[in-house]
């Protein structure tokens, strides 16, 4: 497989505080904050919650450290049938683990020890309307979006018939003119120039643009513009998953350019191995015609017909009638 | 970053076309965005603002110069 460097940058690391949770406009938390005068400020490291279940009832070997904890109904009343002391000692026990904070959810009741207990550790305590299943549901997501490996890639994103190209090569090459032209035949620009892509999971890549630039993009010659207020909405879309890596250059006489389509070249990203397409630029070339076939022939992929394999397998048969013979046989 | 405006659009194409003039590749750096230097949206999207600091490297024959060029250019406020 040839070899290409990575793509993009080295990954950026991602970090969200504890007040971002309750300044988030995104997501419906319903956090009300219980805890005064606690520093809100303090970095949530995983998106992983849990609630201390075993640890309230003194089983603190496997105890998560970093994650902030939900405290449910049952968490609640289990430390309602301890004596308060007992109680308190638990949740001393617990509050002095490394825990960035706490979530009450149901909108319980929490009784003032609880507080000053959480506060004595520096633990922000919130209370939220949310029952457990919808909470986690709801924040489980955020954190993972807001903690997920970023890098900025230089190159355009498009959205074309759903699948996500993302077009790379050195500058002035004219990839925002091939956005362009799709964007004229009906397609979608989700950014141009500018690419943060994220991971989710271990094998997914999400990108979209900077919050800045929104739609813009520079045409050269004729300078920025902006594609949203000049296509409408069906022209851009927020967010694409990347699916295939359009590399643009110029022509060189001197490179071998894939022809069947048998070989599959790809691109790593933040660990995930994107499949990558090389095509070579001369001029009458129509990079939008040539996009398009790229992203049907994934549709076509993905609906698990492989062209270039089942061309080459009717070509065999026809070269060796014999063995098909045996084959149809077996 | 000396001059009080920062990075607005005419700073950036005087910055994107001298960077262009290069054959090294440019990469400009500034907190967690990293942009091509020859790229106008790219180097808009930096929001450099007045005292705000950036990092300029090349890779390529002329790194050295075009490092040079593009740091002076800059600090020269962009002659505004």
């Amino acid at each position: 497989m040839p070899h290409r460097p990575d793509a993009g940058g080295p990954p950026v690391s991602s970090s969200i505080t504890v007040r971002d949770l309750l300044t988030a406009r995104e997501v419906a938390l319903e956090l009300e904050l219980l805890t005064a005068g606690v520093p809100l400020d303090v970095h949530i490291g995983t998106p992983d919650v849990s609630s201390p279940g075993l640890a309230l009832a003194g089983y603190t070997e496997r105890f998560p450290d970093g994650r902030a904890l939900v405290f449910g109904e049952t968490e609640m009343s289990y430390l309602g049938t301890l004596d308060p002391q007992e109680a308190q000692a638990r949740l001393a026990g617990v509050f002095a683990r490394d825990v960035p904070a706490v979530f009450v959810t149901r909108g319980l009741d929490v009784p003032g020890h609880f507080l000053s207990a959480a506060a004595r550790a520096s633990i922000p305590v919130f209370r939220t309307g949310l029952d457990t299943g919808d909470f986690y549901r709801v924040l489980k997501p955020y954190l993972e979006d807001a903690l997920a490996p970023t890098t900025t890639v230089h190159g355009s994103l498009a959205d074309v018939y759903g699948i996500g190209l993302l077009f790379t090569g050195p500058s002035g090459i004219g990839k925002s003119e091939c956005v362009l032209g799709l964007v004229a035949r009906g397609h979608r620009l989700v950014a141009d120039d500018v690419v943060l892509v994220s991971r989710r999971g271990n094998d997914v890549l999400m990108g979209k643009g900077h919050e800045l630039q929104g739609f813009h993009m520079e045409i050269r010659g004729v300078g920025i513009i902006d594609v949203a207020s000049m296509f409408g909405t069906r022209a851009t879309r927020q967010r694409k998953r990347v699916e295939i890596i359009v590399d643009l250059e110029t022509w060189d006489d001197s490179r071998e350019y894939e022809r069947t389509g048998l070989e599959r070249e790809v691109t790593e990203i933040l660990g995930v191995e994107i499949p990558r397409v090389t095509i070579p630029l001369n001029p009458g070339k129509n990079l939008a015609a040539i996009s398009e076939v790229i992203a049907m022939n994934q549709l076509l992929a993905y609906s698990g017909v492989d062209v270039p394999t089942r061309f080459d397998d009717g070509l065999r048969k026809a070269l060796n009638p014999r063995d098909s013979l045996i084959e149809d046989y077996e | 970053m000396p001059n009080r405006l920062g990075m607005h659009a005419r700073p950036c194409a005087e910055f994107v076309k001298l960077a262009g003039g290069f054959s090294s590749s440019i990469l400009v750096v500034r907190n967690e965005m990293r942009v091509n230097g020859k790229s106008i949206m790219g180097v808009l999207m930096l929001a450099a603002e007045k005292g705000s600091s950036l990092t300029i490297t090349a890779d390529g024959s002329d790194a050295e110069e075009a490092v040079a060029a593009l740091a002076n250019l800059v600090r020269a406020g962009f002659d505004e």
